[in-house]
């Protein structure tokens, strides 16, 4: 066990170098690459602690991103609250919907709780869609970026853009990883192997799942503010059911329950997107392909294999006990 | 205009011409989950392949009974493939990743469609049975929608008198109540499941063909009929025939009356019912299982 959270560790710290070695290299295209890696990196671990950890597979995920980045947009073009203080109130605004919502959803498990998830998300997609007051399907424009001149980053520079993304990616990481390895982390991996017996411990089990759901929500939203933020200009897409998809291939590509899986999977989907896309007009069929490989690929994703080679490497010959989760793991 | 009966009463034929394509699908959806506890997300997309085959084949004989017929076959074939391409060998991995694979096949779905239809709607406008209009309370009501109504009630009764009077229905209850015990007795769960798919799955591309000539087929169809039938599973109970009934006219009346009193919410009316439902009984209306 304390082999493999090394191993982990390790493998976030290469991601780390490898995200900031592409962006010593990458030209202006790059750096939009990078930055939307950052995003949906971000967006993508937040739904890990849910889907990962805590063994709620949602697929409504992207509403709330979504949420985030139109409160961001309202809060700063409609409302003119300087971008600091939009960011904190979207953020929160996420979170307190996303407890509302958990609140509901989590009286009911596992497959129902996808159900609700796809249908309650993309109730948010069809409130912002029909809605002329937030651009309908038109979207919004005009969203400023964060103003930090004051301590001398222009954030509209692309590069210091992205950079700030990245380096922000490796602090949440670290945030999370401290947090997962709190008791309440343990709590929620105990919630993913077997609600019933945390039950039977006498764990209030629901409100601990209102309470991730509220908190990967907030994650999420935050995600949403960064992303309206970086395009400065948002659209109902954000909050697609496709959107949700994309972010759960992501975590299931790169390994769930792993932290680093997806980032990994984040940076893989978008590369391969931004390639693909010049090639082909399908993007969401090899989405799908990506998805049913990855799923029925066995292996904890990315992470998974790399961890089977290292183990096949470090351990030959030796029977190796797995003790490790990523076995019954990517949302089994 | 709201006063009018005639206007209310064409309501409630659209309602309940909603609630019987809903029913077409749902049934098939909430059997399935009954006896595996999987649910085929992708049952939307054979909706809309449904249409599409039904389209093609109007469009090649001009003769929309064949399409009516041959288009659920086609589709129960597709089911079959998947069935016995990815289902079947995901049996072991648990019911979890099932559904995400089926919700990786709605992206292959989307995109397959649009690549061999295109994106634009579709719609056949020669050659339907029923194309004529009758006079109803001083409203003119096309006799297609009345069409669909009655195809929804036959298949019900169909399926009732198939799940109350025939071997196959009596080990779907079987199935359905306790399928460890069902299996003990000697009941091929599998085999019953893999019939109850390729029936489900039929029924989708019947409710898609069905559907066609009175709103044209196009490939996104099959995503925007997913969310309400996923609601009406559960709002009605997951596994009972009377619960997917039951579901689809709650849900199919909210739809048609509030697209009528509040045109641009009648989703959220939607919602609004599915949290009420999940608030007050959080297994459905009619849960096959106590």
């Amino acid at each position: 066990m304390r082999n493999l959270m090394s191993f982990r560790s390790t493998l976030a710290a290469l991601t780390l170098i490898a995200l900031l070695i592409s962006w010593t290299n990458a030209g202006y295209f790059g750096m939009e690459i990078l930055a939307e890696i950052a995003i949906l990196a971000l967006l993508a671990m937040s739904l890990d602690l849910l889907a990962g950890y805590t063994g709620l597979v949602s697929l409504g995920h992207a509403a709330l991103f979504g949420c985030g980045a139109y409160a961001f947009a309202v809060f700063t073009a409609f409302w003119g609250w300087p971008p600091s203080l939009s960011m904190l109130a979207a953020t929160l605004l996420t979170g307190l919907i996303a407890l509302i919502v958990g609140s509901v959803v989590t009286r009911v498990q596992g497959i129902f709780f996808i159900m609700i998830t796809l249908a309650i998300g993309e109730m948010g997609y069809e409130l912002v869609f029909k809605t002329r007051a937030l651009g309908g399907d038109d979207g919004l424009a005009g969203i400023p970026r964060l103003d930090l001149s004051a301590i001398g980053v222009d954030l509209n520079d692309p590069g210091v853009f992205a950079l700030a993304l990245i380096l922000l990616v490796a602090v949440c990481y670290l945030l999370l990883k401290r947090l997962l390895a709190s008791p309440y982390g343990a709590i929620l991996v105990g919630l993913h192997d077997n609600a019933g017996r945390m039950r039977a411990l006498g764990l209030p089990v629901q409100r601990y799942q209102t309470s991730i759901f509220a908190f990967s929500g907030a994650i999420a939203g935050f995600a949403g503010t960064l992303s309206a933020q970086h395009t400065m200009f948002i659209s109902p897409q954000l909050l697609h059911w496709t959107t949700s998809g994309e972010v759960l291939v992501m975590g299931i590509l790169g390994g769930l329950g792993t932290l680093v899986g997806p980032v990994i999977g984040a940076a893989l989907i978008t590369l391969l997107r931004h390639e693909l896309s010049d090639l082909t007009d399908y993007w969401g069929l090899w989405l799908g392909v990506f998805l049913i490989i990855a799923v029925m690929g066995g292996k904890n994703g990315v992470v998974g294999w790399l961890e089977a080679g290292w183990n096949a490497l470090t351990r030959r010959g030796e029977t190796s006990k797995q003790s490790d989760r990523s076995k019954n793991d990517a949302a089994g | 205009m709201l006063t009018d009966s005639g206007f209310w009463f064409v309501q409630l034929l659209n309602s309940l011409q909603l609630s019987m394509l809903l029913f077409l699908l749902s049934v098939g959806l909430t059997v399935i989950f009954g006896l595996m506890n999987f649910v085929n997300l992708a049952h939307g997309s054979l909706y809309a392949l449904g249409a599409l085959f039904g389209y093609s084949i109007a469009q090649a004989t001009g003769n929309m009974w064949l399409a009516f017929i041959l288009a659920p076959v086609c589709v129960m074939a597709v089911g079959a493939l998947i069935y016995v391409l990815i289902i079947d060998r995901m049996r072991k991995a648990g019911p979890m990743k099932q559904v995400l694979v089926t919700f990786g096949l709605i992206f292959v779905f989307l995109d397959a469609q649009r690549y061999f239809w295109g994106s634009d709607q579709l719609g056949v406008t020669s050659g339907i049975p029923f194309s004529g209009s009758f006079e109803l309370f001083g409203e003119i009501y096309p006799s297609y929608r009345l069409f669909i109504i009655c195809v929804g009630l036959l298949v019900f009764a169909a399926l009732y008198l198939l799940l109350e009077h025939t071997r196959l229905g009596a080990e779907v209850r079987a199935g359905v109540d306790d399928p460890e015990t069902a299996s003990c007795l000697g009941v091929n769960v599998e085999r019953t499941f893999f019939t109850v798919f390729l029936i489900g799955s039929a029924l989708a591309g019947l409710a898609g063909v069905v559907a066609m000539p009175a709103f044209s087929a196009e490939a996104g169809m099959g995503v925007s009929i997913l969310v309400p039938t996923l609601v009406v599973v559960v709002v009605g109970g997951l596994g009972s025939l009377k619960g997917a009934f039951a579901g689809s006219l709650l849900i199919g009346t909210t739809l048609t009356f509030g697209q009528v009193l509040i045109p641009s919410f009648a989703s959220m009316l939607m919602y609004a019912l599915l949290v009420a439902v999940l608030l007050i009984r959080p297994s459905g209306l009619f849960p096959a299982r106590g």
